[in-house]
């Protein structure tokens, strides 16, 4: 109950203390990006520029970067969450991906169902879908002690060929077609999912205002408040966190460490089969293979950047999203190629997961231990 | 030390600040073309590129200023940002490349009525007038090579190494290839694949198009048909440095985008998408945009080097079957 | 605990003898009237040929892998590593069109290694001195190889010339064997060489006595003089520059050019190449021969045309035995027991 009589300096700079690290990555980032910009003859300013206009320039742009920053903020959770129970989950995209099936199936199914139902169903499948991928790594590493990181990236791909196979076309040779595929358009040999039914859309936020932003980005925060809750608040929060620091600790205090690590990936997969979920209701109405688990990968970025922390996680997928939304209008005034974003993203995990880098540079007071926490194959 | 670094990096950048011009706003009376390309690079040595070549053949050919842009697509959640992008600098045609876009190209193309657009592979089911969806007959291209490949082959057995049958374009191609063979000889063995992975990878793994050519050819093949981006052309290339084996490229006239091939490039498949779109650009300017869809010319392109050995009476044939083809008089079987 | 480490053992074993018993069945496919479709799909000379070439990139991979792990650093970044080496490899060999082949193949596959080696110095910069966890950092080398490689990457380059076939006199000539094992090019035999020199090496050398004990009990180790963030950083750069040749066996052996990402995810099977092969140069060679057959066994099928199951299905067989051995078969393998630990001495 101390803390209740710190003054507001001293909140001050708990928060400075807290966000400095973050932030200096970010910037150290971007001025890395510049030089390598400048290396290469390109104009950084102008790309960056671009790159701010693009993001939060207009309406438009506002509404770019809500729209990317939504699936981010459940794939970010999602990692985020694993890595709470010591668990590293490169295996988000491919847990987006199933999740986008379950959902999409449920959607495209079921004609007549009142959305009230519909769409609370087609979320809920593309959790479980989504859980049950994610668990399927949590198992093997309790069962048999494979590591999940393994299991994870080749879980990534089985997905995406699963997916891509529930709405092949038929192809040549007669093959029969997967069970999602519209057969009009497998007709034509295109690989795709019918429309989702109206009633299992999620609605739009402002229609005539913000460009195609749905409600997700609402239960996105909302995910993140739950998350927060659960770690922090309940019981089974201080198991996974516990579990997460130190194994053997938790098995001597007469913790299921087997049973948290399963359901820590369930609930991290779920929330990545929620990003897949949200992103097909929400925004592309279909699933066709070109539509990837992108978000995934990003999740282990924005994770870090955030700290961990879910408040953390939600503002850094606004600066992720605000990065990618931001990247067509670069390219288009600048002519810089944007695959200068990925290097940026690329500097900002090393820059925040190396924090004494950033120290050193700015000369900044070390502090004992870093905040993140060591994995290991074991 | 990391000061001055530091300073010195601030300095440099407020020089190219002061240096940097600033982008000058086009003039209202410019035309203006902007292109949108699929998941994937504009210079990928594939359609993106052969639509973006197309723009600037355009570009060149048109007698008034004219401003060319292109976007990247890097995520299929993307396609409909980037061509409100163009929207939005009130760009008078938007070229659109790959069937994927179809839908939102033609959502756009209804908001936006005023604005031509240029739908690269892109059938149209109803004509929407300000819509030309350009697309070919890569079965017709396809047969041809089967054709030409039937007839080269000495062991008796082709081969095809293919991107994805998730891309119908490249399904079109296989298809015709098999029919155009079986049509000359119906015992051919005719040994294809597809890549094996998603579609993120299926067109940009050329180690995998190399070594399933060589293992074709260890099975026997002698004539390599390699369809799909630059997977594709590692099949090509891969035929080219083993002695008296032939290769058919595809999409644009291989002997020019390919030259490692041309130890054994015997022709290419062609759909020729640049004069395509470049055509359909001219005609926007001039008033005359045709909605619905377009064909392109799609069929064998020349046999450069290799001319002398092919026999005149197949290079007629080809000829003769290409008419057929076009009259309707044979059929490759596919879409049917 | 030590009946799994019999089992693993066996396994890692088992893939070897897998290995030969594969050129066995091969050689008499190929010498009798059994060459039948099915057979020759299962055992053909084509489907020999792609298993190597396949396993070359896992193989040198998986090397660089054991030389960082055996050592206390963990490394995902072999997929990043290679890519820098294909695309370092694919600039030089460019700008040295105009000069004598070998040269330029020298030059060309020596930027490969620096360049590999230079993503692994910063892998063990950031898990060494900025104790940055090694996965993350194996994500982030990942990461900025693919951003910086395309971003660099001018694809109106063309590359002329790429190592050529060597056949090695008499041996090439016996059946199946010759045509499979020694008609290759140089990269490929550098690759089977390495295998067994780094085994004899590691388990037989004083810089593989030390190796290991840097990986298994950093603090003995220190207490005998060995300086272990040194072994770690000379380990962790080496291993980079095999990685870097894998790229460069991509680029100036297998393709001839490069295309962004273009290592497609091999440099991930080899990590698992190297765990199936529980730490040790001939298991993860073992192992990428395996990996490699599955993938020669999908196309060979597909090519076939003989199953009439979806070709998705097939497609996933490498990931899916990827999963059953790393977690089904092997069970518990063991890694160094330091591994992944940062190290301070007192």
């Amino acid at each position: 109950m101390e803390e209740s009589t710190t003054t507001e300096e001293s909140l001050f700079k708990t928060a400075w203390q807290t966000l400095q690290i973050p932030l200096l990555a970010v910037l150290t980032a971007f001025l890395t990006g510049a030089v390598v910009m400048l290396l290469s003859g390109d104009n950084p300013l102008v790309a960056y520029w671009g790159l701010l206009q693009g993001a939060l320039g207009d309406l438009g742009a506002l509404s770019r970067t809500l729209r990317r920053a939504t699936p981010f903020i459940f794939t970010g959770l999602s990692v985020a969450f694993a890595f709470k129970a010591g668990l590293f989950n490169i295996g988000a995209s491919g847990q987006f991906m199933i999740g986008t099936i379950c959902s999409v199936a449920v959607g495209i199914n079921f004609e007549g169902l009142p959305g009230i139902i519909h769409l609370p169903l087609a979320l809920l499948a593309g959790i479980l879908g989504g859980a049950l991928w994610g668990a399927i790594a949590g198992w093997l590493k309790v069962w048999r002690g494979a590591h999940e990181v393994i299991t994870t990236i080749m879980l990534n791909y089985v997905a995406s060929l699963f997916a891509a196979w529930t709405v092949f076309a038929g192809g040549t040779g007669g093959q029969r077609p997967g069970p999602l595929s519209d057969p009009v358009a497998a007709a034509r040999a295109i690989s795709e999912t019918r429309h989702v039914y109206d009633s299992a859309r999620i609605p739009r936020i402002l229609p005539g205002i913000l460009d195609r932003v749905h409600w997700g980005i609402i239960i996105a925060l909302l995910v993140a408040l739950l998350i927060w809750w659960l770690l922090q608040k309940t019981t089974w929060g201080f198991e996974i966190r516990t579990a997460g620091k130190n194994p053997h600790a938790a098995d001597y205090a007469g913790m299921r460490v087997g049973r948290t690590i399963v359901l820590s990936m369930a609930v991290a997969g779920g929330l990545a089969g929620l990003a897949g979920a949200v992103e097909t209701l929400g925004l592309n109405y279909k699933f066709a293979p070109e539509f990837t688990g992108g978000a995934g990968f990003e999740g282990i970025t924005i994770a870090m950047l955030g700290q961990l922390h879910p408040l953390g996680v939600v503002i850094s997928s606004f600066l992720m999203g605000a990065l990618d939304a931001g990247a067509a209008k670069m390219q288009f005034d600048s002519g810089v190629s944007r695959e200068i974003i990925q290097v940026v993203q690329a500097l900002v995990l090393a820059f925040v997961a190396a924090p004494s880098i950033i120290r050193s540079l700015y000369r900044l007071p070390e502090k004992g231990k870093g905040r993140v926490r060591r994995l290991g194959w074991g | 030390m990391r000061k001055y670094t530091i300073g010195l990096v601030s300095v440099v950048l407020l020089l190219s600040l002061l240096l940097s011009a600033c982008g000058g706003a086009a003039d209202d009376d410019t035309f203006k073309i902007g292109l949108v390309t699929d998941v994937g690079r504009v210079n990928d040595r594939s359609f993106n590129q052969s639509a973006w070549e197309g723009v600037e053949a355009a570009a060149e050919a048109l007698d008034m200023p004219t401003d060319i842009r292109y976007i990247e697509t890097m995520d299929a959640t993307d396609y409909e940002d980037n061509i409100r992008q163009f929207i939005q600098e009130g760009y008078d045609v938007i070229v659109t490349v790959g069937f994927a876009l179809g839908d939102v190209t033609i959502r756009m193309a209804q908001e936006n009525p005023d604005i031509k657009f240029i739908g690269v592979d892109q059938f149209q089911g109803e004509v929407v007038p300000n819509v030309a969806g350009l697309i070919f007959y890569e079965d017709r291209a396809g047969y041809l090579a089967g054709v030409l490949a039937a007839n080269l082959t000495e062991s008796g057995t082709i081969a095809g190494v293919f991107g994805t049958d998730l891309v119908p374009p490249v399904v079109a191609f296989k298809e015709g290839y098999e029919a155009g063979a079986r049509a000359v000889n119906p015992n051919i063995n005719i040994i294809s694949t597809y890549h094996p992975g998603d579609i993120g990878q299926a067109f940009t793994d050329p180690e995998w198009g190399a070594a399933t050519a060589a293992q074709a050819i260890d099975q026997g093949a002698d004539v390599i048909f390699g369809a799909g981006g630059v997977t594709g052309n590692g099949a090509l290339e891969e035929t080219a440095t083993r002695e008296g084996l032939y290769c058919i490229g595809v999409d644009s006239d291989q002997w020019h985008t390919v030259p490692g091939a041309r130890p054994c490039l015997v022709s290419s498949a062609m759909k020729l998408i640049t004069p395509a779109v470049s055509d359909l650009i001219q005609m926007a300017a001039a008033g005359t945009f045709p909605g619905g869809n377009y064909f392109g010319d799609a069929g064998l392109a020349p046999f450069h080097d290799f001319a002398p050995q092919i026999p005149q009476a197949l290079q007629d044939e080809l000829v003769s079957i290409r008419e057929g083809l076009e009259s309707g008089a044979i059929s490759t079987g596919y879409g049917q | 605990m030590y009946t799994w480490q019999k089992v693993t053992k066996f396994l890692s074993r088992g893939s070897v003898i897998f290995t030969f018993l594969l050129f066995l069945l091969a050689v008499i496919v190929d010498q009798t009237d059994m060459g039948t479709v099915p057979l020759r799909v299962f055992v053909g000379v084509s489907a020999l040929n792609f298993t190597l070439r396949a396993a070359v990139p896992l193989m040198l991979g998986a090397m660089s892998g054991i030389l960082c792990e055996r050592s206390g650093i963990i490394n995902i970044g072999i997929e990043g590593m290679m890519l820098a080496g294909a695309f370092g490899a694919f600039a030089v060999k460019v700008q040295t069109n105009a000069m004598p082949l070998g040269l330029s193949l020298f030059l060309s596959t020596l930027t490969a290694l620096l360049l590999g080696g230079l993503m692994a110095y910063i892998h063990a910069l950031l898990s060494i001195r900025y104790k940055v966890d090694q996965i993350i950092g194996g994500t982030v080398i990942i990461m900025l190889a693919a951003g910086l490689s395309s971003y660099f990457f001018n694809p109106n380059w063309m590359s002329v010339g790429k190592f050529g076939t060597i056949e090695i006199p008499l041996l090439s000539s016996i059946p199946v064997l010759g045509r499979v094992l020694f008609s290759n090019g140089l990269i490929t035999y550098i690759a089977l060489l390495l295998v067994i020199f780094l085994h004899v090496m590691l388990f037989h050398s004083r810089w593989g006595l030390r190796t290991r004990a840097v990986g298994e009990h950093p603090r003995a180790a220190d207490t005998v003089g060995i300086n272990v963030n040194r072994v770690r950083y000379v380990n962790t750069v080496l291993g980079g520059m095999v990685a870097g040749l894998a790229g460069a066996f991509l680029v100036l052996e297998a393709v001839g050019q490069f295309k962004e990402g273009m290592t497609a995810g091999r440099g991930f099977i080899a990590l698992a190449a190297m765990i199936f092969g529980n730490w040790t140069p001939v298991g993860a060679f073992g192992a990428s021969i395996l990996f490699g057959y599955t993938q020669a066994l999908q196309n060979e099928l597909l090519l076939a045309g003989i199953v009439d199951i979806p070709r998705h299905f097939i497609s996933m067989l490498p990931y899916v035995v990827t999963i059953v051995v790393v977690a089904g078969i092997v069970g518990r393998t063991r890694p160094p027991a330091a591994i992944g630990k940062v190290y301070e001495s007192e």
